[in-house]
């Protein structure tokens, strides 16, 4: 005659007989398995922005916007393009250096101004300062640079030719 | 049964370890997105191997936890 395996265990185990640390150790393994799919595609996801949001190009309509000898280190030019509903800011840098950006704050869409004395620009709405030499943000709420405007100069203009986002 | 119990903190352990480098990784994909939008291209290239960095440790552990496993079954452990 055999032992009942059973005798002992109470009446509550019986009916719902699963081992929680069986089961755990299924569900853990599992989570990590799903943790680790999750890290793939947060490389993925990483790869896809560092390709797909570079800098692009495009090329614009020509606009002649002043004689180049017109503009003093320090001196500006306020222009419309690509069409007559941008508004964009020619400076001289105090290197000698030309240099366009759209006038249109990356925050909040207030128009930035160029600070007299230096190469920055500034929005004067939310404090946000950009830098003259490549219009990135370097104080203030902005997070993103200036739209850049390609230039050249041919006979002693300058010329819009196009547009860097 | 014994080696399936410290199996169990050992991946609770790995779980932990693999939540922690995908929560670096979502930090590393908010900071790409910021350097792509500020277009600064010097600080993609970094940011995207130090995530395939990241994803290669977490994918190494998930393989000590499958090989794990897979020796528990060897042994005749079910699960």
């Amino acid at each position: 005659m055999s032992r009942d395996p059973d005798a002992g265990t109470p009446r509550w185990r019986l009916d719902f007989p699963i081992r929680w640390d069986d089961d755990q150790y299924v569900t853990r393994r599992e989570l990590a398995k799903f943790l680790t799919l999750g890290s793939a595609l947060l490389v993925g996801a990483t790869g896809a922005v560092s390709l797909l949001l570079r800098p692009t190009r495009r090329p614009g309509p020509e606009l002649r916007i002043a004689a180049a000898a017109s503009i003093p280190p320090g001196g500006t030019v306020l222009f419309r393009y690509p069409t007559e509903a941008d508004p964009c800011i020619l400076l001289r840098l105090g290197d000698g250096r030309l240099a366009a950006y759209s006038q249109v704050c990356t925050h909040l869409s207030c128009a930035v101004v160029h600070e007299p004395g230096g190469d920055d620009l500034h929005c004067p709405c939310h404090q946000g300062w950009f830098s003259g030499a490549d219009g990135r943000p370097f104080a203030g709420p902005p997070t993103r640079r200036l739209p850049r405007i390609l230039l050249e100069e041919r006979a002693g203009d300058v010329y819009a030719v196009g547009i860097e986002v | 049964m014994e080696t399936r119990r410290q199996g169990l903190p050992l991946f609770t352990a790995i779980c932990f370890l693999i939540g922690t480098l995908v929560v670096i990784q979502l930090w590393l994909l908010a900071a790409a997105l910021e350097a792509a939008l500020s277009a600064e291209r010097s600080a993609l290239l970094p940011v995207t191997l130090a995530s395939l960095a990241l994803f290669l440790v977490n994918a190494g552990l998930l393989w000590y936890v499958v090989d794990f496993d897979r020796r528990l079954r060897r042994e005749g452990v079910d699960g």
